[in-house]
């Protein structure tokens, strides 16, 4: 199992107020999958790709990623996870708008102490990989939509991790650009990485081979189709 | 390191404005200071480089002020009884009185000293004291009424220009010019004219009576030593040791030195204060570029930067700008710097102020601007990697 998560409970803190996001999940995501996460607005789908994607530990109960447990890791041990081990794809982009789409790519592999020629390089094969190949000194401002998030997809490739997490990828996308952005993700888990998306279009989530609902905090329901 | 500087010039270029804004502050910090600086430094090379000239041979023995009138007065046995000291070479006794000078029909008030002329040479001359004959001859035993006269005399106090052979008619009487020294630099020695020191005091009524007794030593003797029997030896002949000064050059000198000291941390204490501003400036926008790029800032981290690495991140930008200012402020401070040289030497006479940019001043500029901008990145770039990447993606 690439991720593992044993009864885990996350409780915000608003001011004085507790408020649980997630109430004891359970969960277990083979190596290589393709999963899909759904549930309504506020049943703890962002909290829980948080956790797995290790930007945030858990209240309590374990959360394993690659076989550690991230509530044991420390904020630099955490970082080194993140980017070693998984590449976020995010509704609103998350591109930083001052830097080019090849320097955005990039950006992962110079944390990860790549030389600036090597990360260069492979920046520019992986915007080519994502048919972005002469678009490579654009800025975020000067692509679309789409655009956009095919550069966050090559960035969330840049360190070769083995999760890709996508949270409501195809959400600011109209139709047309959000199927070729699922079709570029499931390419890369036809590729070997596990891919896991949280959406809340039924359409999109059925694509996926194992399909986890979410609700009030419980994984209420998880769907597994055997022979994809 | 390379890569947080072009990450850093990405940064701060992209809000031009705000951070010349926050450049300038640094740029007039470090501009005053450098040029504040510079005037004392100049200060302190430019006697630096009289004392050099001048040689260490010298011991000054002046009469100590008091109430506005000397508190004793030395006299020709004074200073015989002070050549006799153990490594005394020789005394030049001086008068030094402001007198009613007269060439053609202008009558003017002039510095003039009254000198042994057989020693005058001895003296002053020799590239000591930078004093160097432009025309004519040094005063020589025997001259009685001649005079030679510094450059302002001879081409700035009269409307008409004092030549060798010209008469000056001091309380009356008539001298004749033997000489005139080239320009020194020193506004003193320059408006002064050198005479006959018996002559001089007979017309002036002073009988035996000198102002100033400068002592040279032997070669190799201990100057302190001399400066020391000479001190004693005045003190039984005066009974106090209260009422003279016996200076040498160098005490001289750093009494001087000390004065521009204190002008020097004045005045670099009030440029500090707008260096302090600066640095608060690059301090408030590093404080508002972190709540700005808090998004960013979530955007690194989900990336995979370091707590570490997002602080290296904010404080190069600090840095820079801190430094980008430094190095602009020096140049600026070195313009202003030689502006002051040009003016002053214009406006107040050449050796009057003089300001130095010495590489020191310029090193101790740019890492201290260096400095202020990294201290100023500090707490801005601690909020930074406390971010919690979750909420920091939120923003």
């Amino acid at each position: 199992m690439v991720i593992r998560l044993e009864n885990v409970v996350k409780i915000y803190r608003l001011g004085k107020v507790e408020v649980p996001a997630l109430r004891g999940v359970n969960l277990e995501i083979p190596k290589g999958e393709y999963a899909s996460i759904m549930g309504p607005s506020g049943s703890g789908k962002s909290t829980l790709m948080n956790l797995i994607g290790a930007l945030d530990r858990p209240t309590s109960g374990k959360v394993y990623i690659d076989g550690v447990d991230i509530a044991k890791l420390n904020d630099e041990r955490l970082a080194m996870l993140r980017r070693k081990k998984i590449g976020f794809v995010f509704q609103q982009f998350n591109l930083i708008n001052k830097l080019t789409a090849l320097e955005n790519v990039a950006l992962p592999m110079w944390f990860a102490g790549v030389s600036r020629a090597a990360r260069m390089r492979r920046a520019k094969e992986l915007l080519e990989l994502v048919g972005l190949g002469e678009r490579l000194h654009h800025k975020p401002a000067e692509l679309s939509g789409g655009e956009r998030q095919r550069v966050a997809i090559a960035r969330a490739l840049a360190n070769d991790p083995e999760i890709i997490l996508a949270d409501e990828p195809t959400g600011n996308l109209d139709t047309a650009s959000g199927m070729v952005v699922i079709e570029l993700l499931e390419k890369l888990n036809k590729l070997g990485k596990t891919l896991v998306v949280v959406t809340h279009d039924p359409d999109f989530g059925k694509r996926a081979r194992m399909r986890v609902k979410l609700r009030d905090g419980i994984v209420r329901e998880i769907e597994r189709d055997e022979n994809a | 390191m390379l890569d947080y500087i072009l990450f850093s010039v990405k940064n701060l270029s992209h809000h031009k404005v705000r951070s010349f804004l926050t450049l300038l502050g640094v740029i007039i910090g470090i501009m005053a200071v450098v040029s504040m600086i510079s005037i004392g430094s100049g200060m302190k090379a430019a006697l630096k480089e009289q004392l050099e000239q001048l040689g260490s041979d010298k011991i000054f023995i002046i009469p100590r002020l008091a109430y506005g009138t000397a508190a004793t007065t030395l006299t020709d046995e004074d200073a015989d009884a002070i050549e006799r000291v153990a490594g005394v070479a020789f005394v030049s006794p001086l008068y030094s009185v402001a007198g009613d000078v007269g060439f053609r029909n202008e009558r003017r008030i002039v510095k003039i000293y009254g000198i042994d002329p057989e020693k005058a040479e001895a003296t002053f001359g020799g590239g000591a004291s930078g004093y160097r004959l432009l025309k004519g001859r040094w005063l020589q035993r025997g001259d009685r009424y001649k005079v030679v006269v510094g450059y302002g005399v001879a081409s700035d106090v009269f409307s008409r220009d004092v030549n060798v052979g010209n008469t000056l008619k001091i309380h009356g009487v008539g001298f004749e010019v033997v000489g005139v020294f080239k320009k020194t630099g020193d506004r003193e020695k320059d408006y002064t004219i050198y005479t006959n020191l018996d002559t001089i005091r007979d017309i002036f009524g002073a009988g035996n009576k000198v102002t100033l007794i400068i002592a040279r030593i032997d070669k190799g003797a201990d100057i302190d030593d001399v400066r020391l029997r000479i001190e004693n030896e005045l003190e039984k002949r005066k009974g106090s040791k209260e009422n003279f000064f016996v200076m040498t050059q160098k005490e001289i000198i750093e009494r001087v030195g000390e004065a521009y000291r204190v002008v020097q941390v004045v005045f670099g204490g009030l440029a500090a204060v707008s260096l302090i501003v600066g640095a608060i400036g690059i301090a408030n926008t590093m404080i508002m570029n972190v709540t700005e790029r808090t998004r960013e800032i979530g955007i690194l981290k989900a990336t995979g930067a370091s707590n570490a690495q997002v602080m290296k991140i904010f404080l190069t930008d600090a840095a820079f700008l801190g430094l980008a200012g430094g190095c602009i402020g020096v140049a600026m401070g070195y313009l202003i710097s030689l502006a002051i040289n040009t003016a002053a030497a214009r406006y107040l006479g050449e050796g009057v102020l003089t300001t130095a940019v010495t590489p020191e001043l310029v090193l101790f500029a740019l890492i201290f601007s260096l400095v202020i901008g990294v201290v100023a990145g500090l707490y801005p770039a601690y909020r930074a990697l406390r971010l919690n990447p979750v909420e920091a993606l939120r923003a």
